[in-house]
């Protein structure tokens, strides 16, 4: 069970790894606000992965819970300043 | 007990497999939201699932470490799709225009 | 838990981190690489998780990757600022080149000095450590080792850290405070212009809130409660309670909160949470003991001496835990509605 927990999560982390090139390629801010969207929610899974090969199970509970019911916060925040700001390039002052 | 768990990460991670495909390759904005917002949910979802089974198996799991599994479920069951809905609101407030095969609105 | 597969978690973390650390300095759109730092905070989460160092882990989780990131937003809203790419002469860019090598390498030649990882002869796991980890229990019931030395063998530390939280809030609110009806400041367009976007609109961003905000202070309240026995303490559950209340000012807008909330209510009782800890203390000394001795307590509290500490570190965790709250509640409303205390993000 411990190393089929740990190929997957490798197999996870892989996966992330072309969420990343996402990030990196997106035309858009909000390319890139999806992708690290995508990437949060994985984490999520991430530290049950590492709590079940840490055989401590009801240590990482709570940090993913709590981290579930913060991943949602980053993206209604940008999103809504996006909605006040109406286009994604940066205008304003500079310097 | 175990095979349970198996079967729910793999098909899961499956899930997240056409997730990460379809977000490198989609040609749109809208169809790249396709792809994150059903996929990641629905991938996080049945690898939690497995991991109910897969804590089951390792001996004393009470009935509050699934609740606590269940609750993260329905968390980002209900959260992840919002923050979807508020980001293509933004994009389409903004004038990304969809893809049309002839290439003419890119 | 010598023969953890952790390894491979750790490369690739590593891996994952650098470059989202590289993509983040690279970004020339402000938005775009303060959301990529919110991506590096949670891999850092993940790095401290596979090292076992829990507590770190979830305020990292809870601070970096979910409150800061809102407030860098909050900023970025605010000051309207765009970063241009102006090259300096190169020149210039080899010399700022030389410092920052110069000083890595520095920094990188005590590294040989470090003792091995884990091992049980470095000064930290031969002297104090071993002192922490057999008397935890007995001294004080507490099965959370990291909560006792915080609250209990170290408190003074977590008294002067919580000060240094309040501090932070109060000078927020000394440099940007400005009362409406005295303040002839010109602010620029992009903040004077009516807000584009209805909030009334997002009716399922609306509901969804309804939904998660209660859960979330329920979950935060917990993890104070808790901390004794899992993860958690007053630190972690203050700034989750404190990111419901800003959950709460981004969907609905920041008048309703405001009209809850009040300035006046905020203020108090960010300070209050200082003062129960102080007077946790005081009152130690009033009893014949010594300053956070909660031993002193026994007569008031129930149980024996070991239950007295407990109780004390819990009196002491709710402290910490309203002040955080509400500093992080203040700060925020500060930074979005730029000092005036009207319309926010």
């Amino acid at each position: 069970m411990n190393s089929f927990i740990t190929i997957a999560g490798v197999t996870l982390i892989g996966l992330m790894l072309l969420v990343l090139i996402r990030v990196i390629k997106g035309p858009t801010v909000i390319d890139r606000l999806v992708a690290v969207n995508v990437i949060g929610t994985k984490s999520i899974v991430l530290l049950l992965f590492s709590g079940i090969l840490f055989g401590q199970l009801d240590m990482f509970v709570d940090i993913a819970l709590g981290y579930g019911l913060l991943n949602f916060i980053v993206s209604i925040a940008a999103s809504r300043y996006y909605q006040h700001r109406k286009s994604l390039e940066q205008k304003g002052k500079t310097s | 007990m175990e095979y349970i768990a198996y079967f729910f990460i793999v098909v899961g991670l499956i899930f997240f497999l056409g997730t990460s495909i379809g977000l490198l390759r989609f040609p749109d904005f809208y169809t790249r939201m396709h792809a994150a917002g059903k996929g990641d949910t629905l991938s996080t979802v049945l690898i939690l699932v497995g991991c109910i089974f897969a804590v089951g198996n390792q001996g004393d799991l009470n009935w509050i470490l699934a609740l606590k599994i269940l609750l993260i479920i329905n968390f980002v069951f209900i959260g992840s799709p919002t923050a979807t809905h508020a980001m293509m609101d933004v994009g389409e407030r903004a004038g990304a225009k969809p893809w049309n095969k002839k290439g003419e609105n890119k | 838990m010598a023969d953890l597969p952790i390894w491979h978690y750790d490369t690739l973390f590593l891996t994952l981190a650098l470059l989202f650390g590289i993509t983040a300095l690279a970004m020339q759109n402000l938005m775009g690489a303060a959301i990529v730092f919110g991506a590096y905070s949670f891999l850092m989460c993940l790095i401290w998780t596979t090292m076992g160092a829990v507590d770190v882990a979830f305020t990292e989780a809870a601070v970096g990757a979910g409150v800061s990131t809102v407030f860098i937003f909050a900023t970025i809203y605010n000051t309207g600022v765009s970063a241009t790419p102006n090259s300096p002469r190169i020149a210039f860019k080899i010399f700022a080149g030389l410092i920052a090598f110069g000083t890595g390498a520095f920094l990188l030649s005590a590294l040989p000095d470090f003792p091995d990882w884990g091992d049980p002869k470095s000064p930290v796991n031969s002297t104090i450590a071993p002192y922490y980890i057999a008397n935890s229990i007995t001294d004080a019931h507490v099965p959370n080792i990291v909560t006792t030395v915080l609250a209990d063998y170290r408190g003074f530390d977590t008294l002067l850290e919580t000060t240094v939280v309040f501090i932070a809030c109060i000078a927020i609110y000394s440099i940007l405070r400005i009362d409406n009806a005295k303040s002839k400041v010109t602010e620029p367009d992009i903040i004077t212009s009516p807000p584009a976007y209805d909030p009334t609109d997002s009716l399922i961003i609306r509901q969804a809130s309804r939904i998660m905000v209660p859960f979330m202070q329920l979950f935060a309240l917990y993890v104070i409660a808790h901390g004794h026995y899992s993860p958690g303490g007053g630190f972690q559950g203050g700034v989750i309670l404190g990111a419901s209340i800003i959950l709460l000012s981004i969907s609905f807008d920041l008048k309703h909160v405001l009209q809850q909330w009040t300035e006046k209510k905020i203020m108090i009782l960010t300070a209050l949470g200082v003062l129960i800890y102080a007077m946790v203390g005081l009152a130690c000394i009033l009893m014949d003991g010594v300053y956070l001795d909660y031993a002193a307590l026994d007569s008031v509290l129930p149980g024996d001496e070991a239950y007295a500490r407990s109780h004390g570190i819990l009196l002491v965790e709710i402290g910490v835990g309203i002040t955080v709250m509400f500093s992080m509640i203040g700060i925020y409303i500060n930074l979005a509605s730029n000092g005036r205390f009207d319309r926010g993000l």
